[in-house]
């Protein structure tokens, strides 16, 4: 009898174990992910709790973008999710998204070409659409209450495509930005993240006056003291 | 002596202030303008020195002496006027004649100021019927924009035009209600405002979708879009006024009219 019970036992922790492993899908495999590193906050079923919004229709370009930047999962609920490195694997990422992308219909994420982006056409996009917040070199500006837009020096021409298909935390959704226009943009910022700082340091590229500020005061200082050194030395 | 110095000095000034009002309107040099300033002031300051030594009879030694009696101060003085200052009739308008023609003078430049504002800061661009169109000059159509979407827009034929830029910003129609009497400005969610901050005149380029603000990045003034853009943070004083816009059976959106408001900050007469 109690043989009996052992087998039974074993053989129904097989099946409980096997037919997981035998009918996984995609879909199950993140909405597993899903409920270990998510559910604590968007709730069992993704549809929002007190401190995070509900996922449903939000889809695969959102998801795809808070994951990829390692915003999400959050550390601390604060202003914003903040960039930081994802702990997820690209294959963890992506049935992920593919689970987000099941509980609704979204935009699903865009494709972009970098390459084959005009970038002189991509900075009249950017200055008209983007540089209000993200400031004409793409270095970020302070928003309301503590929050901010990014600098855009870490984007890939992935990312920025979903950011401007879905309008992640503040960001306006830009609709009437045709794909074409997104690949110029795209090639704008990939060109502001390659700008050289001959200097070594970039002071925060906010352009000639505080560059002239720091030679004068740095520069003439350092010459000045030398100059004392100099005569120092001779008397 | 004395006399003759002060009546010279004013009759100086009168002429040096009509030459500056001649000077300043036929645009003579600043330092013949200067020069002529400096006489007609100092000709008034020599006069009134010099009439005051005349009062006191100057810096003069007397021998110490008894009381005098009334009559012989009266004398004294009588003596002392009549010998050294001008009459006081005479005096007084010199000095009206001078420091009238400075007045005149100073006053001159008053020529210089311009028009006022004249109606323009009163009114912008937009017209009844006026195509939504960006920065390119292309028409917007209702649904180019989707919910959370922003674009800058200008009237049909003056794309560009600062006074008229404007936000056209879609919320979602379900969750907006709009104030009392604006209830036929925004269909389908298209709320349009002007772009031109009420403080300084800033262009508010930065819309916070997820929290419905306007964030003006001059001086972080802050516009509630679904409360009318209402100011709840930084120095901007009013609303940002809202453009009236319908959809046309084409889905071309255009202005019901022009701005019910003067746009952007407040200037002197702005509410006469």
């Amino acid at each position: 009898m109690r043989r009996l019970v052992a087998i039974s036992l074993g053989v129904a922790v097989l099946l409980i174990a096997g037919v997981p492993a035998g009918a996984d899908s995609q879909t199950d495999q993140g909405r597993e992910l899903f409920e270990v590193h998510c559910a604590t906050c968007h709730g069992e079923d993704a549809k929002g709790g007190d401190v995070a919004p509900s996922l449903v229709g939000v889809g695969a370009a959102m998801a795809d973008f808070q994951l990829r930047t390692g915003r999400m999962p959050m550390a601390d609920v604060g202003v914003q999710a903040v960039r930081k490195p994802s702990p997820f694997t690209d294959e963890q990422i992506r049935v992920l998204v593919e689970y987000v992308a099941s509980l609704g219909e979204g935009p699903a994420i865009p494709t972009v070409n970098a390459a084959a982006g005009d970038v002189s056409r991509g900075g009249s996009i950017f200055r008209t659409n983007c540089a209000g917040c993200h400031g004409a070199a793409g270095r970020g500006e302070a928003l309301s209450y503590g929050r901010n837009a990014p600098d855009l020096y870490l984007a890939t021409p992935l990312v920025l495509a979903e950011a401007v298909r879905t309008g992640p935390s503040q960001m306006p959704v830009f609709d009437q930005l045709t794909d074409q226009d997104v690949n110029d943009v795209a090639a704008f910022v990939m060109s502001l993240q390659k700008d050289p700082d001959p200097g070594g340091f970039g002071l925060g590229r906010l352009g000639p006056v505080p560059e002239g500020l720091v030679a004068w005061l740095v520069g003439l200082g350092l010459l000045v003291g030398a100059a004392r050194a100099i005569e120092r030395k001779s008397s | 002596m004395k006399r003759r110095l002060i009546l010279g000095s004013l009759a100086l000034s009168v002429v040096a202030g009509a030459g500056l009002t001649l000077a300043y309107v036929f645009a003579g040099s600043n330092v013949m303008q200067g020069a002529l300033l400096a006489v007609a002031l100092g000709g008034i300051g020599v006069a009134v020195v010099v009439w005051s030594f005349t009062l006191s009879g100057g810096e003069t030694e007397e021998a110490r002496h008894l009381p005098a009696t009334d009559d012989g101060i009266e004398d004294d003085l009588r003596v002392r006027e009549s010998s050294e200052a001008p009459s006081r009739r005479t005096f007084i308008g010199m000095m009206a004649a001078a420091i009238t023609s400075l007045v005149v003078a100073l006053a001159a430049p008053f020529r210089s100021l311009d028009p006022g504002p004249g109606p323009e800061l009163f009114h912008t661009k937009w017209s009844a019927g006026a195509r939504l169109v960006d920065i390119d000059g292309i028409p917007v159509r209702a649904g180019d924009i989707d919910i959370g979407g922003v674009v800058t827009v200008f009237p049909e034929g003056y794309a560009g035009d600062g006074q008229s830029q404007s936000l056209l910003l879609r919320v979602d129609p379900t969750v907006y209600t709009p104030p009392t009497g604006r209830e036929s400005w925004a269909p389908g969610g298209h709320l349009v405002f002007s772009k031109i901050c009420t403080h300084a005149g800033c262009p508010i380029g930065l819309y916070e979708a997820a929290d419905q603000l306007l964030l003006c990045p001059c001086h972080q003034s802050t516009f509630e879009v679904l409360e009318a853009a209402r100011p709840v943070f930084g120095p901007a004083p009013r609303s940002l006024p809202q453009l009236p816009i319908a959809i046309t059976q084409d889905r071309w959106l255009v202005a019901q009219s022009d701005f019910l408001e003067p746009v952007g900050p407040g200037f002197w007469n702005r509410d006469r």
